[in-house]
């Protein structure tokens, strides 16, 4: 019986043998001679069940970013069999002109300490981790903040995975006053937090236009597709998308009259301009900010636009009808 | 950092080894406890981890074992004798790898979000920052943005009063009562779903308290340093709806909504008795004032209802009734 050698170790001497060698090692020397192979080897010789750990390996290690060249038989790229693999170290380093003063390690620390739970946290710990590894320390941490951004939308990961992978995905999407929801198919580039909801920018790929949804509207499981997009697409994805979001704002601005000292007064006057009569509030959704100008009762009342304002009226009707007389 | 360790699996502890490598290599010796609080994991687990790397190496020569040289080595004696950590052979992994996409991602949305801070980015940390984590990651991280809000007085303010630790006074108006003037010594500010609450301890209340600053205005950096500190401040923060008190003198409230809708009640459930039947949740919630609730039901459009106290019910009748008459429909 040969010793049973733990994966991590398996995996941690394919990598240091890959990152050794500059011309690379073919798939028969990595089995004969990488520890954790090496012993399975010897039992059975190549078997597919140890062919088939190698690629499971070389994946989990793409994984986790680390850069495997796959240099093949130049005759014929297709035939994998003299394929020689290795990491390049320049690609595998920190760039050596990165480094990090402490004051900006503790910016960062604070940084890291947003995503309250979940995978996202953990990438934060894992990359704050790289950067004390090159051995600076925080001077004085940035104490008296706690900023948090709230990952409650089931679809945020699966969306961000796809952006990495430029894969095109599939959802429905359930519109506000549709009867029902619709199927979309969506290159996605960028998610944006605004106005406290996560939204996805991208590119319809059905209609091949610019759209932007919300993620809180995404009523089924986000699919991968199988389909890929140039991802020369994500380039200054984010920007496009904050600028989309800041057209929609220029379009949409709505006129109230707001009692002074109210609560509807205080909470909206971080958004608001004032107008001729009242006050102009910019707007990126019309249901949701109907939504928030219901709950204001007659604290706000709305001028324009008219559908906003036919929104917020039907609202309060259906909330009187439901609540004359007893319960 | 002190935080439970989860099982860790095969490639979370290849990683932990791709850094840890280069951090023992860099630090010299180090004591097990620290590299453990450092890298997340027990003790015990670092301890293990470390002996592991003993066997961890180059591939052996055409089938010969590997020798001594080409594997990790540590010094067993400061080890056992004093639980320090010291490498004395490294055969490679000696340099920190590149961010992956998602480290980067998770890094750079914190730094946007961290931007929001008046004060943060003045001599343009934040920005150097984020060229610097794009360019050190090993693929392009998804577009991970906060879209930057507007920066009050208000904000201005009490960034400044933390940072130099002195106390200040602004126009409090909790919901539904008079504006008061309240002095406070700010302790801490949570930034969450794009507003900032301030805990801090309130001099006229005498004890410590979390302000919506929404709802504080007029501010004024005062000239006393603050006396209160980082002592007071807890990790969790009260509920959402009651921020400024602890309210042991909440009234209890029904609510009525269907179950699928839940997400749209939100934090008024978090401390709520609730039992659904037939697609109908009845959720009694304890309130400051349940007539508050008239909000909550007017904001989600029929979707929720006051069933009780009747106060309560009424009140939400009248809310709707004179907001509808100002239409004159």
């Amino acid at each position: 019986m040969a010793e049973k050698i733990p994966p991590e170790e398996r995996l941690t001497n394919l990598v240091v043998a890959l990152m050794a060698t500059e011309i690379g090692l073919t798939k028969q020397q990595i089995l004969e001679s990488v520890s954790g192979y090496r012993q399975r080897y010897e039992q059975g010789g190549v078997t597919a069940a140890l062919e088939k750990m190698f690629e499971r390996d070389k994946d989990d290690l793409r994984a986790l970013g680390i850069p495997i060249e796959t240099l093949g038989d130049l005759a014929d790229p297709n035939d994998l069999r003299e394929a020689r693999y290795r990491v390049p170290q320049a690609e595998y380093d920190l760039p050596g002109d990165i480094t990090f003063s402490p004051a900006e390690l503790a910016v960062l620390s604070l940084a890291g300490t947003v995503w309250r739970d979940g995978s996202f946290s953990q990438d934060a710990r894992s990359g704050l981790r790289k950067i004390r590894a090159l051995g600076i320390d925080v001077d004085e941490p940035i104490i008296g903040f706690a900023p948090r951004l709230d990952l409650t939308a089931p679809a945020f990961t699966p969306l961000q995975q796809a952006i990495e992978n430029a894969e095109v995905v599939s959802f429905t999407y359930l519109k506000p006053g549709d009867a029902a929801a619709r199927l979309r198919r969506m290159k996605p580039l960028a998610l944006i937090d605004a106005e406290n909801r996560w939204h996805v920018y991208g590119i319809d790929a059905d209609l091949e236009e610019e759209r932007t949804f919300l993620l809180s509207r995404i009523v089924s499981e986000v699919t991968p597709t199988g389909e890929h997009f140039d991802a020369g697409l994500r380039a200054g994805a984010g920007e496009r998308g904050l600028a989309g979001l800041r057209e929609v704002l220029e379009r949409n601005v709505a006129h109230l009259e707001v009692n002074p000292g109210t609560e509807a007064a205080l909470r909206l006057s971080r958004r608001s301009r004032p107008a001729a009569r009242g006050i102009e509030v910019p707007y990126l959704d019309e249901s949701i900010f109907a939504d928030e100008l219901a709950s204001y009762g007659p604290e706000v009342r709305v001028i324009e636009p008219e559908r906003l304002r036919d929104a917020v009226i039907t609202r309060l009707r259906a909330v009187l009808e439901l609540h004359e007389g007893r319960s | 950092m002190a935080r439970r360790a989860q099982p860790l699996l095969a490639p979370d502890r290849v990683k932990l080894y791709l850094s840890l490598v280069p951090y023992l290599a860099e630090r010299g010796q180090v004591t097990v406890t620290e590299a453990a609080a450092d890298f997340d994991v027990s003790p015990e687990d670092m301890r293990r981890m470390v002996q592991k790397l003993t066997v961890i190496g180059l591939p052996g020569e055409d089938g010969y074992w590997q020798l001594d040289q080409d594997l990790f080595n540590i010094n067993w004696d400061l080890l056992d004798g004093e639980d320090v950590i010291e490498l004395t052979n490294t055969v490679a992994l000696r340099r920190v790898p590149r961010f992956t996409a998602r480290e980067a991602a998770a890094l750079l949305s914190g730094l946007r979000l961290a931007r929001e801070v008046p004060g943060m980015d003045d001599d343009g940390v934040v920005t150097g920052l984020i060229e610097k984590l794009s360019r050190g990651a090993s693929a392009a991280p998804a577009d991970v943005i906060v879209a930057p809000s507007t920066t009050d007085d208000v904000r201005r303010v009490v960034a400044e009063a933390l940072r130099t630790h002195h106390a200040i006074q602004f126009t409090y108006r909790a919901p539904d009562a008079e504006p008061l003037v309240r002095t406070v010594d700010p302790v801490k500010v949570h930034m969450t779903s794009g507003e900032w609450y301030l805990q801090g301890w309130c001099h006229l209340r005498r004890a410590m308290r979390t302000f919506h600053l929404a709802r504080a205005s007029d501010p004024v950096l005062l000239e006393r340093a603050a006396e209160h500190g980082a002592e007071h401040a807890s990790e969790l923060f009260g509920g959402m709806n009651t921020p400024a008190s602890p309210a042991p003198e909440d009234v209890a409230a029904t609510i009525r909504f269907a179950t699928d809708t839940a997400p749209l009640v939100g934090d008024y459930l978090s401390r709520a008795e609730a039992s659904s039947e037939s697609g109908i949740t009845t959720a009694r919630v304890n309130v400051g004032d349940p007539r508050s609730l008239k909000r909550l039901a007017a904001r989600r459009g029929g979707a929720v209802e006051v069933v009780a106290p009747p106060a309560a019910r009424a009140a939400t009748a009248d809310w709707a009734r004179a907001a509808l008459d100002q239409y004159a429909i």
